[in-house]
């Protein structure tokens, strides 16, 4: 009894070799035109700016960090709102509120600990200043 | 009761306490510190001749007496070696202290007289030398054990070198000194290793087993090594014969040393550098007796080996005659007596090799005082005449210093041993025993002993003749300079000590007056009776150091019996004649050569043999050669070996750790993404070690 | 769940204090510089002070908890939390006194150390994060929270070594660690799941009884895991091959964080690798007989021979002192891992228990010694050894503290340092395992080479004409000597902790 291996094998042989040859067939076949339209990069329509290997804000981070924060909150906050009518009936209120609370303490504690050290504030930089004033 | 035996710590200890006050109190003293140093010796005599008395049985009922007083290693595991301070007193160590503590109580006073009167500047120093020499001597002396005898024996050999050189702004001094350690330390090498050997094997280093209400708790090393002979045991792959054989000869490496016996004997001419009442100490009663005792003291070891016995029999001839001859052509006073005392040991050495212990003894107590009597006697000569010490400027003192003189003739036939002074019994009594022992013991042993005897026999000759030619140039005839003209006369504190010493040198022997005693069967041989000690139980039983455990031996082990070729008597009484008549013959040509009133030397008739003898035998040439063309090449291979092979082990060890550390330190190369491929890597190869080949999969 | 602390009946979570204490502190470190007028102003010796406390309760109560009994059997047993994922114990408490005192050290002495730098609440607060980490470490008894720990342990870490930003040692040696400690946590956390793959659970009690059944379990991936988790620890404890961090860390971060990192955070990375091993893979290892499914006991001897080697030999030829001591903090790092390695002697108790004494005298000497380097860098004088040269003169104090920090650190016996190697070497005999017995002689001997040097410069060399102590920081120096005060009484005092190193270290063996 052969292997059935061997089967997923051929096709998967096939399937690069149909995309290939068409390839090969197409450039063989069609003519050379190029213009400045066909090289541009390609954005939504819009006219290129810039390279695009660019520097993007650091605090676009600290918001992204601000979110992940959040994020994982939600991912404990929410299976625990749904156990929470058992909970509270299998251990009480205390056993079932307070962890949480601490929890959400510890975060609020960091968050307002950033906020009021700037974390959220957009700040701009001397540079991106001068660089407006000049356009 | 606090008896005799208490004390007899304090019997070091007081010479040793006279030591520190002379060192930080003896410049504040009038004397120097010398007050010091007679106070404690004399101290000391007192507690020596209490501790004798108590030994004879006269003051108390214990006549023996060994313990250990301080254990300062002590071995945790069972059968572990434990080092202790111990007394050990027998009838010999009884002797012993009377003699060494008379002998530096009259050089104490006696140097009252050769050094204060003199003027010496360093005087604390010379009787804190000669209060710790003392010290050292008399815990040798009571030592229970080996390693505590060669500690002080080590302790004596530090002193003889702060005491020769104790005029160390001059050139000889020094030099003597360290020659005279260099020599001794030498053979201590032999003898500590021998010590090593002998705790290694037994255990132990006593000398006598300690005993507690008649059983023993600790057996001695003799009687160790005596039953491992009768079991047939054998040690380290060698029968028990041929390992006590070595350690023997090891121990007697030091013995050689000290005792200054061929080939070892160089230092002590040398050593007449050094204050004549120290040469007078040194040459008497501590250092160089210290070797002869220490064989006393294990006889019971040496008796075991008979090749050993041979050896010390051999030797001890040997170095009889050999120095006898070499204090013929002598020109310095002290330098003949040097030779003189190599050859009174060997005799010492020739009776204890071929079993004469009790000739031994009485031959090791009549030249400590006959001994210290002509050096003192020197010393008397050597401050009349100004610190000149040649023989050939002197002359005629006989008149000028009679005290000295009549001292010094007592002290010379003792020396030259004519009857009946006290080294004629003594004398006789060694070379009685060698020929007795010589004819009846089997083998090359009696031939050797035989052999040995023919030297002494003949040393006595020579004896005879180096002793009164002394006497001749010295006392008799004209003065023949100006200073033996008009000598310097002495004090007191000089003639004291000579006459002590000249009643003692004339009437000593008659402690053991053997041949009288077996003719006229009389029992006034004291001495012999004194080593015996009774028949059954008493000391002997105790300490197993008595003579009829050593006869015994002698018997057993090492097959040394007497033989009487002429019958007893005749034997004896002809053995007495032959070697009284060989010293008269000896005083006669020196008194026919020499007793004149302008005394011409005779030396160059000897032609070629004089120099032989003036130069001692080369035997200073050839060790300095030894020295100079074996040694140092040696110790500069040593050397070589030591900067090239060992040094450059560890130089390497570290040189290759550092240039380890430096290839380690390469690693951290600081770049992150070479941590990274490292990181991963090892982790590959842990888990192909691992897993992979550990079988995991 | 109740637990009866002495006499006292409380709650379970009562025995996890010390760690509560410490992450308290962590917040109110974060209140207070919230709540300050404006942002940035807060007062250092407010905040040093309350991180000081805050770790000394930490030490005091883990300690007072030893002596009750707390998680021992003498007392409560090991107390269980949240279904066996923490677990109090004798162990727990005893690497909780030395992160705690060693985190307390830390703080009096950064006291003077920051002094005018800017961020100071962000460092006290990072510290004391890490510190809670660590303790956590001590107690987590499940891969999860293990590795959580573990990871709240070294992110404050990576920003403490990067704190001087201005400094490009500090900055790089912050980042170096970063990326390779993200490669090691990668490697651990896939380590991990292996050994959940292998075992189907994370708590290690779970593990060590699914992985006690024998012949079902895939041993191939077990093999991988149990490896790689071995290798994320390593990281933790600056072992060899995962050590590389570890000298640029140290020789760019601010002394003090040098000091936290090479003894708090190496202790705390082998807590969690004593746990590890002795509680999930004992039986693997072989530890109770038979065959070892995989060697890890031989896997360890070979890294801790490694270890000691490497760390030794590159402090051997270095020209930097706090170099040098990072270099030496990964030889120690060897050292410690002996208490892994030698488990085959007849009483494992004593061979993790001497591993565990040595961390804790190491704790005091080695944060001592570094403290010292605090110290040096506050005065602004050199980095090498030249640069100590005759550093005595001017400060005899400090000069006399470091001299028994580093004559401990080398073995002898002026310091617990001397018995805790000895123990360790006994160890090493116990086991018959004459390799590590003989490296650790070697290496010992090696680093009192290098060791010396450093007394050599400060007491012996002449000073340079130009060095000159303006200032004697009171902070730095009170931490400086009571670490070699400890140091030292920890000579005498060794045989009074040892027994609860033992007794704590024999619980894990059943």
């Amino acid at each position: 009894m052969s292997n059935p291996w061997i089967a997923i094998g051929a096709l998967a042989l096939v399937a690069l070799a149909i995309p290939l040859s068409m390839m090969a067939v197409s450039s063989l076949l069609r003519p050379s035109v190029p213009e400045q339209g066909k090289r541009a990069v390609y954005e939504s329509g819009e006219v290129p700016t810039g390279d695009t290997r660019i520097k993007f804000n650091i605090q676009y981070y600290m918001v992204a960090l601000l979110f992940v924060v959040f994020d994982i909150e939600t991912v404990l906050i929410f299976p625990w709102t749904v156990i929470y009518q058992d909970a509270v009936a299998n251990v009480g209120l205390a056993e079932a509120l307070v962890p949480m609370l601490a929890f959400i303490g510890i975060l609020v504690i960091g968050l307002g600990w950033a906020w009021r050290n700037g974390a959220v504030k957009w700040v701009r930089s001397p540079r991106a200043q001068a660089q407006r004033v000049e356009q | 009761m606090a008896g005799a035996f208490d004390f007899v710590p304090a019997i070091a200890a007081l010479p040793l306490l006279a030591f520190v006050v002379s060192l930080f109190a003896g410049q504040y003293m009038p004397k120097r510190g010398a007050e010091a140093g007679i106070l404690a010796t004399a101290g000391s005599l007192v507690l020596s001749i209490w501790t004798a008395l108590t030994v004879a049985g006269i003051t108390g009922s214990a006549t023996s007496y060994n313990e250990n007083l301080y254990t300062w290693v002590a071995g945790v595991a069972d059968g572990a070696v434990t080092l202790r301070l111990g007394v050990l007193v027998d009838p010999l160590t009884a002797l012993m202290l009377v003699i060494v503590s008379l002998i530096a109580l009259l050089v104490h006073v006696f140097s009252l007289g050769y050094m204060n009167d003199e003027g010496e500047t360093g005087l604390p120093r010379y009787y804190a030398g000669l209060g710790l020499f003392t010290a050292s001597m008399l815990a040798f002396v009571f030592s229970n054990n080996l390693l505590m005898a060669f500690m002080f024996f080590e302790l004596v050999g530090l002193c003889s070198y702060l005491l020769i050189g104790f005029w160390f702004r001059e050139d000889g001094p020094p030099s003597a000194a360290k020659k005279a350690f260099l020599v001794t330390r030498f053979g201590d090498y032999f003898f500590l290793i021998g010590v090593v050997g002998v705790f290694a094997t037994f255990g132990t280093g006593l000398f006598a087993p300690i005993t507690e209400g008649g059983t023993v708790v600790a057996e001695s090393f003799p009687q160790m090594a005596e039953h491992a002979l009768e079991d047939g045991e054998s040690f380290f792959g060698y029968s028990a014969q041929t390992w006590i054989t070595i350690l023997g000869m090891l121990v007697l490496g030091g013995v050689v040393g000290k005792s200054a016996q061929f080939p070892l004997h160089t230092w002590l001419p040398d050593a007449m550098e050094g204050p004549t009442p120290v040469s007078a100490l040194i040459h008497a009663a501590t250092m160089v007796a210290a070797g002869v005792y220490l064989v006393a003291r294990m006889y019971g070891f040496y008796l075991l080996s008979p090749t050993a016995l041979a050896v010390i029999a051999l030797i001890g001839g040997f170095t009889a005659l050999f120095a006898a001859t070499m204090g013929v052509v002598k020109q310095e006073l002290k330098q003949v007596l040097a030779y003189s005392t190599i050859s009174q040991y060997g005799y010492m050495m020739l009776a204890l090799g071929s079993g004469g212990y009790v000739a031994a003894v009485f031959h090791l107590t009549t030249h400590a005082i006959f001994k210290a009597l002509l050096f003192l006697g020197a010393g008397s000569v050597i401050i009349a005449m100004h610190h000149n010490e040649n023989m050939w400027d002197m002359g005629g003192l006989k008149d000028r210093m009679p005290v000295t003189y009549w001292t010094f003739l007592s002290g010379s036939l003792a020396l030259a041993g004519i009857v009946p002074f006290a080294g004629f019994w003594s004398k006789d009594e060694v070379l009685f025993e060698a020929l007795i022992h010589g004819f009846g013991s089997t083998g090359t042993l009696g031939t050797m002993f035989l052999v040995a005897y023919a030297m002494g026999l003949l040393a006595v000759f020579f004896t005879g003749f180096y002793t009164f030619r002394m006497v001749y140039l010295t006392f008799h005839g004209d003065a023949r300079t100006d200073v033996a003209r008009d000598p310097e006369p002495v004090g007191w504190n000089v003639k004291g000590p000579l006459s002590v010493l000249g009643i003692g040198a004339a009437t000593v022997g008659l402690i053991n007056m053997k041949p009288i005693a077996d003719l006229t069967g009389l029992h006034i041989d004291f001495l012999h009776k004194w080593l015996l000690g009774p028949e059954e139980g008493g000391w002997p039983a105790l300490t197993s150091t008595g003579l009829h455990h050593y006869e015994e031996l002698m018997h057993n082990v090492a097959g040394i019996d007497p033989a009487y070729p002429l019958g007893e008597t005749t034997t004896l009484l002809v053995s007495a004649l032959v070697s009284l008549s060989l010293a008269l013959a000896g005083v006669l040509v020196a008194r026919s050569l020499y007793n004149e009133p302008e005394p011409v030397e005779h030396t160059d008739k000897l032609g070629g043999a004089k120099t032989l003898l003036m130069h001692n035998y080369y035997q200073d040439e050839y060790q300095v050669w030894l020295a100079q063309g074996v040694t140092v090449p040696l110790a500069r291979a040593a050397d070589k070996f030591d900067q090239g092979v060992v040094d450059g082990v560890v130089n390497g060890i570290s040189s290759v750790s550092l240039f380890t550390g430096s290839r380690f330190r390469r690693i951290q190369s600081g770049v992150v993404t070479n941590y990274a491929a490292l990181m991963t890597l090892s982790l590959v190869l842990l888990l192909v070690v691992f897993v992979v080949l550990g079988g995991g999969v | 769940m109740v637990v009866d602390i002495a006499g006292f009946q409380v709650a379970d979570w009562v025995a996890l204090v010390p760690s509560l204490i410490l992450g308290v502190t962590a917040m109110l470190l974060f209140i207070v510089d919230s709540i300050e007028p404006r942002p940035g102003t807060s007062s250092n010796t407010v905040l040093a002070g309350l991180s000081t406390l805050g770790a000394l309760g930490a030490f005091l109560v883990a300690g007072y908890f030893l002596v009750l009994g707390v998680g021992q059997p003498r007392g409560t047993g090991a107390v269980d939390l949240f279904n066996g994922q923490l677990v109090v114990d004798g162990m727990s408490l005893f690497f909780v006194v030395i992160v705690g005192s060693v985190t307390a050290l830390v703080t009096l002495a950064s006291y003077d150390y920051l002094e005018g730098q800017e961020y100071q609440a962000e460092y006290y607060g990072l510290v004391i994060m890490a510190a809670t980490g660590m303790s956590l470490m001590a107690s987590a008894n499940s891969l999860a929270t293990i590795f959580v720990s573990l990871e709240l342990s070294s992110l404050p870490s990576y920003a403490l070594v990067a704190f001087l930003k201005k400094n490009r040692g500090s900055v790089e040696g912050g980042l170096k660690y970063l990326l390779v400690g993200a490669l090691s946590s990668s490697v651990l956390v896939y380590g991990i799941s292996l050994v959940y793959a292998a075992s189907g659970s994370l708590q290690l009690n779970a593990v060590a009884d699914a992985l006690a059944g024998g012949s079902s379990v895939p041993v191939g991936i077990l093999g991988v895991g149990i490896i790689m988790v071995l290798l994320g620890f390593a990281f933790k404890t600056a072992s060899v091959p995962f050590h590389f961090w570890a000298p640029e860390a140290y020789e760019g971060a601010p002394a003090p964080v040098s000091a936290f990192l090479s003894s708090a955070s190496k202790a705390a990375g082998f807590v969690v690798a004593f746990r590890v091993f002795l509680t999930a893979f004992p039986e693997v290892g072989g530890l109770a007989g038979g065959d070892p499914m995989v060697d890890w006991v031989t896997a360890v001897t070979v890294l801790a021979v490694v270890t000691m080697t490497v760390g030794n030999f590159a402090a051997a030829t270095q020209e930097k002192v706090k170099r040098m001591l990072a270099y030496s903090s990964v030889g120690h790092a060897g050292y410690a891992l002996i208490g892994l390695a030698a488990l085959n002697a007849p009483d494992q108790g004593f061979v993790l228990g001497a591993s565990m004494m040595h961390l804790l005298v190491y704790g005091f000497m080695n944060t001592g010694a570094f403290l010292f380097i605090a110290l040096t860098e506050h005065w602004g004088i050199g980095r090498t050894f030249q640069d100590f040269n005759g550093l005595s003169t001017q400060a005899p104090l400090a000069c006399a503290a470091m001299t028994v920090f580093l004559f401990s650190l080398a073995g002898l016996p002026i310091g617990g340092g001397f018995i805790s190697k000895l123990y360790l070497l006994a160890a090493t005999a116990q086991a018959g395992s004459w390799l590590l017995g003989a490296a650790l002689i070697v290496n010992s001997a090696l680093s009192l080479f290098y060791y010396s040097r450093v007394v050599k410069a400060m007491w012996i060399e002449d000073p340079s004409a130009d060095l000159e102590v303006d200032s004697y920081p009171s902070s730095l120096y009170a931490a400086v000597v009571i670490a070699a005060f400890v140091t030292f009484a920890l000579l005498p005092a060794f045989g009074l902790l040892s027994p609860s190193a033992f007794d704590a270290a024999s619980v894990l063996f059943g």
